[in-house]
């Protein structure tokens, strides 16, 4: 099908104006009566792509709407951005678990066409800098809870390939037991995890609420999830982040900008130009960093973690990026303008930590890469063996665990018992009070 | 000790926090306030803003923040200034909270608790008695006491579980009636119904508030020679099966009663119990008293209209009688 003529549906965006926010014709201001705000954007690239809908026209006539993309599609590569705060041997780790999220997702798309998997498959293709860099800037005793797209943080954090490979087939030895898929698990013992659900931003409020528990046990720890310009959409995301601060709470939010909710671009999910600009309306600080690029996901991250540790409050990273793939297996993504695939492939963010590390750095040699790549494929052959080999879940053990029955957990305060913070010492007495309804 | 319900609610809340730390409430107007119906007056100056936490007007980042901090071991207590305001935290509670043990293993001690029901000319929204949504969730218990001792006992018992408890205070009963309640600590089971009159002519099922618009009915038909068992089930999720078919097994005859509306209402899966446990005991259709299938009107004629009333229960139950 070759395309004749297009014309665009809007002169400038799909949603019909700039995105900078400013109403046409603002008055001007004396200086003293205008705030400023800072949201400090590390970037070494900032790119002017936008999406708008437009009618094409086919051989024989027919008009169809399209996605199409304008702006510079031929801007050059921008470098990694040198980190802060990373060793050497951090930032190969790193780079170790960016190859392992990315091995992973490819053998699960093998067992996916082997016809292995019970459902679809989701992917963080492009997105592994972003899930890994900001789960390796945790503590041991923080919290983290990923999204669809962060499967990558669940092997930070120190679960196996093989746990989300057996909740992808369904299997009784995934951590779920089968009782739910893809990286929808959690553990609050060890890994301290809050498992995910499918609806978006309601793990923003729990995870606000992981810190405020752990804060009444006299810590301060950090909170990490994620949301996408899709997720963030969603109102108890205003609630959760809000809540956050209100309470200066240590969440720590990376918005991950990944410029497609399924099939509908970010043009229409929101009108700010960029949405770490939200932080500002939260009181909080945000950020924005290439979410392409570890290094400047981790100093974001690390630099959040910390403030959540001194107890100084939450913190919005936007990580800028593409969803390099549908949104779940089935998905071919067709409606993404080819030429977005082709900028953002060129800013893949493993070939090019790979260089970083490896041509600028020199901290891995050329050998030392092909090993640890061959070493990667060999830890996720093993991974695929055992979930490959994990019976599938009788039918009856869909049956109970309902409740905590007696004696299956044991609830007790993870961070040691609050200590009774005296109020005046108000002894009780009955309330007299007027009440709202007679 | 005589106490209103309300009191007795706030005791049990006040003596949990007291002997246990991890306890803490969180909700809209709780701290200096003490909450629109001053379920927790003076519990700020007694334990301090950290135990006592004033939240924004977020249903949601309330129930959330709730169970985040369950998932470390605190027993939050978290208030809907009326329960008809909980649907804004749905999603929460159905997705996150109450599929959270049976998914991945994690317990989930926390207690969402406010005032429900009519009688009061709150209007549409500040009248509901939304238990059913919540019913029909696996993985939440579901508390609807009638009485202080009940609402004391199991306000501690709610506070004590592993699990995600909905706690449902009639905000008719707050301050009408009083009732004993002892001074030593005490809990009610939760999941076990009450027989608070016995009788042999026919059982009345219900709870909350409608246990005493049964016992005024009962006390009516007592001057007709009608004997009523009235079967108070005090949790209506879990149920107590046993109870609700021991009380047919002895009487043969049921009228179920409650205030929401009939359709998909309690009724229903009361009467299914009855039909699975105990259907060769029935002498008689099992009768349903319930509001209407509308949403519950302001005006107070209108209110009563829609709402049971003792002079349902008595004409019910003297039809059910002479079958």
């Amino acid at each position: 099908m070759s395309i004749k003529k297009t014309k665009s549906l809007t002169k400038q965006h799909s949603n019909g104006r700039s995105r900078n926010g400013s109403p046409p014709g603002a008055k001007t201001l004396a200086n003293s009566d205008l705030r400023t705000y800072s949201i400090p954007d590390y970037r070494l690239e900032h790119p002017d792509l936008t999406v708008r809908q437009a009618i094409e026209k086919d051989k024989d006539g027919t008009e169809r709407v399209r996605y199409e993309v304008g702006g510079n599609l031929d801007a050059p590569v921008p470098p990694i951005r040198d980190s802060k705060y990373l060793t050497k041997r951090q930032a190969v780790e790193i780079y170790r678990y960016m190859l392992l999220n990315r091995k992973m997702e490819v053998a699960l798309e093998n067992l996916y066409k082997q016809g292995k998997v019970v459902g679809g498959v989701y992917f963080g293709l492009g997105q592994e800098a972003c899930s890994c860099a900001s789960a390796y800037a945790l503590g041991k005793d923080d919290w983290f809870a990923p999204m669809i797209r962060n499967q990558g943080a669940l092997l930070v954090r120190g679960f196996g390939a093989s746990d989300t490979m057996m909740q992808y087939m369904a299997k009784a030895g995934s951590p779920t037991k089968g009782r739910d898929g893809t990286s929808h698990f959690g553990d609050i013992e060890k890994r301290n995890m809050v498992s995910p659900i499918s609806m978006l931003g309601d793990l923003i409020p729990v995870l606000s609420g992981v810190t405020l528990g752990a804060r009444l046990q006299g810590r301060n720890i950090a909170a990490l999830t994620w949301i996408g310009d899709g997720g963030q959409s969603t109102g108890v995301t205003y609630e959760g982040i809000n809540f956050a601060a209100v309470q200066n709470l240590g969440l720590v939010l990376v918005v991950e900008s990944n410029l497609w909710a399924y099939s509908t671009p970010s043009e229409m999910q929101y009108r700010v130009r960029d949405l770490a600009e939200r932080a500002i309306g939260y009181g909080m600080p945000g950020v924005i960093v290439d979410g392409t690029d570890a290094c400047q996901v981790y100093d974001a991250a690390r630099d959040a973690v910390e403030r959540a540790h001194r107890g100084e409050g939450p913190t919005l990273i936007e990580a800028k990026m593409m969803r390099m793939k549908g949104h779940a297996i089935h998905d071919a993504a067709a409606y993404v303008p080819k030429p977005m695939f082709e900028f953002w492939k060129k800013r893949d963010p493993i070939a090019r930590f790979e260089n970083h590390l490896v041509k600028e750095k020199k901290w891995l040699t050329a050998k030392e890469n092909t090993e640890l790549i061959a070493e990667i494929e060999r830890v996720i052959e093993a991974e695929r063996e055992i979930a490959v080999n994990s019976p599938m879940p009788t039918p009856e053990s869909a049956e109970g665990g309902v409740f905590c029955e007696e004696g299956c957990h044991e609830i007790k305060p993870k961070y040691g018992m609050p200590k009774e913070k005296k109020g005046t010492r108000a002894g009780y007495k009955q309330t007299e009070a007027a009440v709202h309804l007679k | 000790m005589q106490l209103t319900y309300l009191e007795a609610i706030r005791q049990g809340i006040w003596e949990e926090m007291e002997q246990d730390p991890t306890v803490f409430c969180l909700g809209e107007d709780i701290g200096i306030y003490g909450g629109a119906f001053k379920v927790t007056d003076g519990f700020i100056d007694r334990f301090g803003p950290e135990r006592v936490i004033d939240t924004p007007i977020a249903e949601s980042a309330i129930v959330g923040a709730a169970f985040g901090a369950s998932l470390t071991g605190m027993r939050p207590v978290a208030e809907f200034q009326f329960m008809d305001f909980i649907g804004c935290a749905f999603n929460q509670i159905s997705n996150m909270v109450a599929k959270t043990h049976y998914l991945w293993g994690a317990p989930a001690p926390l207690v969402l608790r406010g005032p429900s029901g009519g009688y009061v000319h709150g209007g549409p929204f500040h009248s509901q008695n939304p238990e059913m949504w919540f019913v029909h969730n696996p993985g939440l218990k579901v508390i609807c006491p009638a009485t202080p001792y009940d609402a004391k006992g199991l306000m501690k018992a709610a506070i004590r579980d592993s699990n995600p408890c909905i706690f449902f205070e009639h905000k008719y009963l707050y301050r009408r009636i009083k009732g004993e309640v002892p001074a030593e600590d005490y809990v009610v089971p939760i999941g076990k119904a009450n027989i608070v009159r016995e009788g042999r002519d026919l059982s009345i099922i219900t709870y909350a508030a409608m246990v005493h618009t049964a016992l005024e009915a009962a006390e009516v038909l007592k001057s007709d020679g009608i004997e009523i068992e009235i079967l108070d089930l005090r949790t209506v999720s879990p149920l107590d099966r046993e109870a609700i078919a021991a009380t047919v097994k002895k009487t043969n005859k049921v009228i179920i009663l409650h205030e929401h509306s009939r359709t998909g209402g309690l009724a229903g899966e009361i009467a299914a119990i009855i039909n699975e446990e105990a259907f060769d005991h029935l002498d008689g259709p099992i009768v349903r008293i319930a509001g209407l299938d509308s949403a519950i009107p302001f005006s107070p004629p209108q209110e009563e209209h829609y709402l049971p009333q003792i002079g349902d229960v008595v004409r019910e139950a003297r039809r059910l009688k002479a079958y």
